[in-house]
């Protein structure tokens, strides 16, 4: 079986910043994070996203600043098994992946997680939370790391996610627009056998309905369709 | 949005059927409500939904609830519930293999009833002698009652659940799979996975969760708490439909219907040979074979099921203490307050002329035998609440006063 896992730019972060603090099992930090940018070594980032082509979308997004790793259909233990692996210090999903539930679990298996791992939301104001919700990107982030680290990284598998989104709808749009498009030509051809309408007059006839009725030209024809198929017996 | 257009989320389980039936019944329409029910296939998504106003109300597992009000997890004290949906249902399920490893080391012990995993703990044992990889066994959420009730069943048999075996989280969709695969060695899971696994020749169930707790909690209708302080009538009205659903669901020549309901594919999308077992309590496994009739597999109304017994949380609460989850320190009277709200339930009760509890929490694990429930508005038949090991879980120490007059009960049992 090919691995699943894909590392990038990997080897020579053995160490996180945040391996300093240390935590308690209830998640507390009982030491601070010392702030030291200077020396910040690049986050480990884990992808787990059952669609590759997002998945690649983020990672590219995020190649430059982390070590980011991908996950595609890699499930339960398996899926388990890779992050204690990979001890990332971010994971990016799907909000709606039921592999969410596994990762949860991971809050208190504090003997393969150096520190629990925590949900973004529990470290971030509304409007963070409501723009990661808004656009499907779930995160969970290394107890103990600050939100001022993770948002970078949070913000750009936002922005991907919404990339995605939009060159989906886009696909979407441009099937729908085929499809609307065959219709009407179905429709018009309708019109010109059992009307003896020329195209033109079809297709002005099925507009003028169109805005009259404040429908648009693919429901129209639809109609059309079921009208002239009901009275001509076939279509 | 009008407060009496609702959606609820829900998960693809056989123990949906009353939020199913409500719908399809008109029970919600009855009570001038429009819901629309929303599936999720993972409980973190339908929790950050509920959370986020996505959704006005989930059929969710009790503890997320309970861990909620503890302020475990990312939505601390956002959660409540005035309705639990259902009791038992649950049960744990291993592979082929372990299955024979444990008739091969302990045949005896899959004819008792309920079955101790004496042979699993030999099993446990040897592994590590030989250095193999410890066992793995699969429950559908951290804080779920899947989860308990395995640990409970393993600890029972001096097994340690952190220790001794490997438990991992799967969704509930994806646990057949994963024993296919050959990735874990058996699971705790709701239904109609169990029967998926038998069905497919893949497993054995071992024990069914009621044998583990008789009649113990599952899922609840929750909903968030300020939700409920700022729409009070639609709640009631909520809550309302989903009694008249559940009494309905409940009777048993109804139940191979509701299967059917729930086949449908905007719902749990299985056969209805798959739903029935679990539904209808005939055919069901446990101790590895079929047993021809468990009326109680599935409870939905009767035993005041759909109280949301405070005993109940307590007794989640006292899990997550038992397992490092929650700090002993915590406060168990607030967090059952806070979780399970009784005062919403009694009114709908009321309303429709449904005996409701008097008392909010009760002694559980002190009735091998269905007993009568005189705190009550007229006196409720009550299932039994034994525990796999006999032990006794006294909410409070007011509780333990109050059932005292019943002590001959609790001491004739153990």
């Amino acid at each position: 079986m090919p691995s699943p896992l894909t590392p990038k730019n990997s080897g020579s972060n053995l160490t996180t910043p945040s391996d300093q603090s240390v935590t308690t099992q209830s998640g507390e930090a009982r030491k601070p994070e010392p702030q030291a940018p200077a020396k910040a070594l690049p986050l480990r980032v884990l992808i787990i996203d059952d669609l590759p082509e997002r998945a690649k979308l983020v990672e590219q997004g995020l190649a430059e600043n982390a070590v980011v790793h991908t996950a595609s259909q890699l499930h339960g233990k398996q899926l388990l098994d890779l992050v204690s692996e990979i001890r990332p210090d971010v994971i990016i999903m799907d909000c709606e992946s039921p592999d969410r539930d596994s990762i949860e679990s991971l809050r208190s298996v504090v003997q393969n997680m150096s520190k629990p791992i925590v949900m973004f939301v529990e470290e971030e104001n509304d409007q963070a939370q409501r723009a990661a919700i808004e656009a499907g990107v779930s995160a969970y982030v290394v107890d103990g790391l600050t939100p001022r680290r993770v948002r970078p990284v949070i913000d750009v598998a936002i922005a991907r996610f919404k990339v995605m989104d939009g060159l989906r709808s886009e696909l979407k749009k441009t099937k729908d627009d085929l499809a609307a498009r065959k219709v009407i030509e179905r429709a018009k051809g309708l019109l010109m056998k059992s009307r003896n309408m020329s195209e033109e007059e079809a297709f002005a006839a099925m507009r003028t309905m169109s805005q009259e009725r404040g429908r648009p030209l693919k429901e129209i024809a639809e109609s059309v369709i079921s009208v002239l198929t009901l009275l001509g017996g076939q279509a | 949005m009008s407060p009496n257009t609702l959606k609820i989320g829900f998960a693809r389980l056989s123990d949906c059927a009353s939020l199913v039936a409500a719908k399809e019944r008109g029970e919600f329409e009855k009570q001038g409500l429009t819901v629309e029910l929303k599936r999720y296939s993972s409980w973190a998504a339908m929790r950050d939904a509920l959370a986020n106003g996505v959704i006005d109300a989930a059929h969710m597992l009790a503890p997320m609830v309970v861990a909620s009000a503890a302020g475990l997890g990312p939505y601390p004290n956002l959660f409540t519930t005035s309705f639990a949906i259902n009791l038992n249902g649950n049960a744990i399920t291993v592979s082929n293999s372990l299955f024979q490893q444990i008739r091969d080391i302990a045949p005896e012990t899959l004819q008792q009833r309920p079955h101790l995993p004496t042979a699993l703990r030999t099993i446990v044992a040897k592994r590590r002698e030989t250095g193999e990889e410890p066992l793995t066994l699969g429950h559908v959420y951290h804080y779920s009652m899947h989860g308990y009730e395995l640990r409970y069943w393993l600890a029972a048999a001096g097994i340690d659940p952190d220790n001794d075996v490997k438990l991992v989280v799967i969704p509930p969709e994806r646990v057949v799979d994963s024993l296919a695969r050959g990735q874990i060695d058996g699971f705790c899971v709701g239904e109609p996975w169990n029967t998926a696994a038998i069905e497919a020749g893949l497993g054995r169930t071992l024990i069914t969760s009621a044998e583990i707790w008789s009649n113990a909690p599952e899922k609840v209708l929750a909903v968030r708490t300020t939700w409920s302080t700022q729409n009070e009538d639609t709640h009631l009205s909520l809550l309302k439909a989903m009694l008249t659903a559940s009494q309905w669901v409940d009777q048993p020549e109804n139940r191979l219907i509701a299967a059917q309901m729930l086949s449908l594919p905007n719902y749990v999308d299985m056969p209805v040979s798959m739903l029935s077992p679990s539904l209808t309590g005939r055919d069901v496994q446990t101790g590895g074979v079929l047993v021809q009739n468990m009326p109680d597999f599935g409870i939905f109304h009767r035993y005041a099921a759909n109280f949301p017994w405070r005993s109940h949380a307590k007794w989640i609460l006292a899990q997550m203490v038992r397992w490092g989850e929650a700090l002993d320190d915590v406060d168990i009277e607030s967090v059952a307050t806070h979780a399970y709200s009784t005062e919403l339930y009694r009114k709908a009760a009321a309303e429709l002329g449904i005996a409701c509890p008097t008392i909010d929490e009760k002694l559980e694990g002190a009735h091998s035998h269905a007993w009568l429930l005189d705190a009550a508005t007229s006196p409720i038949a009550m299932g039994p609440d034994l525990f796999m090991d006999g032990k006794i879980y006294a909410p409070s120490e007011s509780g333990k006063a109050e059932t005292d007059a019943e002590s001959e009960t609790a001491t004739n049992v153990k």
